[in-house]
């Protein structure tokens, strides 16, 4: 049977949460910004092996800029977690280690991926020195514009589940 | 009471869905009021938001509450709460149509979330832009001061070569050479300036001194520039501004001249005129306003307020050299007085700067200052004609050390020594008796200041006294009060005139 699993996308507003959704589900991108209110949930089928593939129940949740605040219920059965922040905005990442740990709270023994989202508006260099002195540790750097690690990213993860259960 | 009944039906009903699903999600019943429901459908095939049911199975509560969920179904999106309750082994859902409120909260969220981060992306563009500007400063002032020492080298030995026998064709290329070093050292302090002015590192000296005679000089000077040519030059002030000001001469000087410079760039014939006349005056304050105006080209209106940035060049006619510092330095130096530069221009008619400034003036005649204006030639009549000054020239770069020592040297009154690494120095000042030291500041090793300092802790007089002229390429107020407190005499800066170097020699020297 193919096993479904929950995973909820978490960060500040504005830090591509939806657009890498979008690039992942329906690889394309928009320019433009349209703020996520609530909760949107899509689902894609994900081939982790060559006879196993996993349905990814994806909720892609409003951002905010506290994320105590985040409601309960949408993390309700959650089986991985993936913060987002946007390498372009400061503001996004400034808190992420203490950000990480509510979140760790919020969704205890539930794999957890950090994301740098938009690098393609950064250079890696410098992008390199911004987090190591900001003692930031991003397992995935993406850029939803141009697909680059998205498709890994969320491979990664549903393999990850799929392994785990 | 009917008819309230049915209207509450119609609102509220008709936006409030009921639906049973049992365990496995199987739909039993759905009263259909938006969604059309098949019963025997699982539910969560219909949109994978249902799939948390199951989840909801798993907790204790009996109750759960998801606001705000995007459902689409059959290509209509609804945003809606959902209710879960468990109802023995069944689960009832009442899902809530509140698609309307919910837009409009989602648009206060967009102005909201956009004004938000547009507001963060102005301060990191102001961030980066302060940056590159900072970068930009340091940069300039890092280049000039480079370009110094050879500079130094270049305006000595031109002035050795002008002293050599030379036949006609040699003396004029030397005049070239010398109007060119000029023009150089002019140019290169002017980018110090500006660099100075704008990391704040510029301070006025306001000391009290003649305005009348700065007018004069400069009178003098612009009347010989434009002398015999197609340009008139006339200066005038009102007879009741005070003589005597406090205030930065030099800077004042400046002001004016790089005006005066600007508007004979951009004038072919005509008149420039300098005027300066009395705002008011009250108790010891007076409001004076200087003003430059030329029968040049003018100014397109759109282009008055760029032509104070610096490096820019108005690219219309009358191209002239020159890298555009003049104004912005006047703009930046009649800031920190203050005040501001206004322009008025008319295309093809001329252009006026003026600016008001406010200033102390001295009532007090007795405090009258000696003018030294004018520049004397080095007195060497007050050294002794019998006696030949031992001189310790520290200095490592090579060709500072070869003209100084040549310049020195032809004079006839100086031994010299050289040394050429801070870690001798010492050594060499306890051996030898020398009656002054020229020391560079920027050295291998030990630095030029460092070394005064020991030597003015040293137990024995005759050395800890030895008069100590610092020669330096820094020309950083702070630097060189830095200097001096750490027992410098004097400092010279980098490219320096021979004549002022030599005149400093001579105050120090017994
Ligand atoms: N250059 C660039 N822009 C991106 C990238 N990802 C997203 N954006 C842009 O960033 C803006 C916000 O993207 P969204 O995906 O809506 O961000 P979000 O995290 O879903 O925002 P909220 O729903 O408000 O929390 C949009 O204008 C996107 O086009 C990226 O990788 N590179
Ligand atoms: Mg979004």
């Amino acid at each position: 049977m193919q096993k479904s699993k929950k995973i909820v996308i978490l960060g500040h507003f504005g830090v591509g949460k939806t657009s890498l959704i979008r690039r992942f589900v329906e690889d394309s991108f928009s320019d433009k910004y349209k703020v996520t209110i609530g909760v949107h949930i899509t689902k894609k089928v994900v081939e982790v092996n060559a006879d196993e593939s996993v349905s990814l129940i994806i909720w892609d949740l409003e951002g905010t800029d506290e994320v105590q605040m985040i409601r309960q219920a949408y993390l309700l059965g959650t089986h991985g977690v993936v913060f987002v922040f946007d390498v372009s905005r400061p503001s996004t990442f400034q808190n992420l280690n203490r950000d990480l740990e509510i979140v760790a709270q919020k969704t205890p023994d539930t794999p957890l991926i950090v994301v740098g989202n938009k690098k393609d508006l950064v250079i890696n260099d410098e992008l390199q020195i911004l987090l190591k002195d900001n003692g930031i540790k991003a397992d995935y750097l993406t850029s939803a514009k141009t697909g680059d690690s998205v498709n890994e990213m969320f491979t990664h993860l549903a393999t990850l589940l799929n392994d785990l259960s | 009471m009917t008819s309230l009944k049915q209207y509450k039906e119609q609102y509220i009903n008709q936006n409030i869905q009921f639906v049973l699903i049992d365990q496995e999600g199987t739909i039993l019943e759905s009263d259909q009021t938006f969604i059309e429901l098949n019963l025997g459908d699982y539910i969560y095939e219909l949109h994978p938001f249902f799939a948390t049911y199951s989840a909801f199975l798993d907790i204790s509560d009996e109750t759960m509450t998801y606001n705000c969920v995007h459902l689409e179904f059959n290509e209509k999106e609804f945003i809606t709460d959902v209710k879960m309750m468990k109802k023995g082994k069944l689960v009832l859902l009442v899902i809530y149509n509140l698609t309307g409120h919910y837009n409009s909260y989602q648009q206060i969220a967009q102005a909201r979330n956009e004004s938000i981060i547009n507001s963060e992306l102005v301060v990191l563009k102001n961030l980066e832009l302060e940056e590159r500007e900072r970068f930009k400063n340091a940069f300039i002032r890092n280049f000039s001061h480079e370009l110094r020492n050879p500079l130094t080298s270049i305006i000595s030995i031109t002035k050795l070569l002008e002293g050599s026998k030379l036949n006609n064709e040699q003396s004029q290329m030397v005049d070239f050479l010398k109007e060119s070093n000029t023009n150089l050292k002019l140019l290169l302090d002017d980018i110090m300036s500006i660099s100075m002015i704008a990391s704040g590192k510029l301070q006025l000296r306001n000391k009290i001194f003649s305005l009348i005679s700065l007018l004069e000089l400069i009178d003098f000077t612009y009347r010989s520039k434009t002398n015999g040519g197609a340009i008139r030059f006339k200066m005038d002030y009102d007879k009741k501004i005070p003589e005597f000001i406090e205030g930065d001469r030099l800077r004042v000087f400046q002001v004016l001249t790089n005006l005066l410079d600007n508007a004979l760039k951009f004038t072919e014939e005509g008149t420039i005129t300098l005027n300066v006349s009395l705002n008011q005056k009250r108790a010891n304050k007076v409001s004076l306003r200087f003003e430059v105006s030329d029968t040049g080209v003018g100014i397109p209106s759109e282009k008055t307020n760029a032509i104070f940035e610096s490096f820019i060049q108005l690219e219309s006619e009358g191209k002239k050299e020159g890298a555009g510092l003049g104004l912005s330095i006047v703009k930046g130096l009649v800031g920190l007085m203050g005040s501001e530069v206004h322009v008025k221009s008319e295309l093809g008619k001329g252009t006026t700067f003026y600016f008001d400034i406010t200033l102390t003036y001295a009532l007090d005649l007795a405090s009258k200052p000696i003018d030294r204006a004018k520049k004397k030639n080095p007195d060497i009549s007050k050294l002794k004609a019998d006696k030949k000054y031992k001189v310790l020239l520290v200095e490592d770069d090579e060709r500072t050390q070869m003209v100084l020592f040549k310049t020195l040297m032809d004079t006839n009154f100086f031994y010299i020594d050289l040394v050429n690494d801070g870690a001798l120095v010492f050594e060499t000042v306890i051996n030898n008796s020398y009656d002054i030291i020229l020391m560079d500041v920027d050295l291998p090793n030990v630095s030029g200041d460092q070394i005064t300092k020991l030597i003015r802790e040293f137990p024995f007089k005759n050395i800890k006294k030895i008069p100590i002229i610092g020669v330096t390429a820094n020309v950083f107020e702070e630097s060189i009060e830095d200097y001096l407190s750490l027992g410098m005499n004097a400092v010279v800066t980098k490219p320096f005139d021979f004549d002022e170097l030599l005149n400093t020699m001579v105050k120090f020297l017994k």
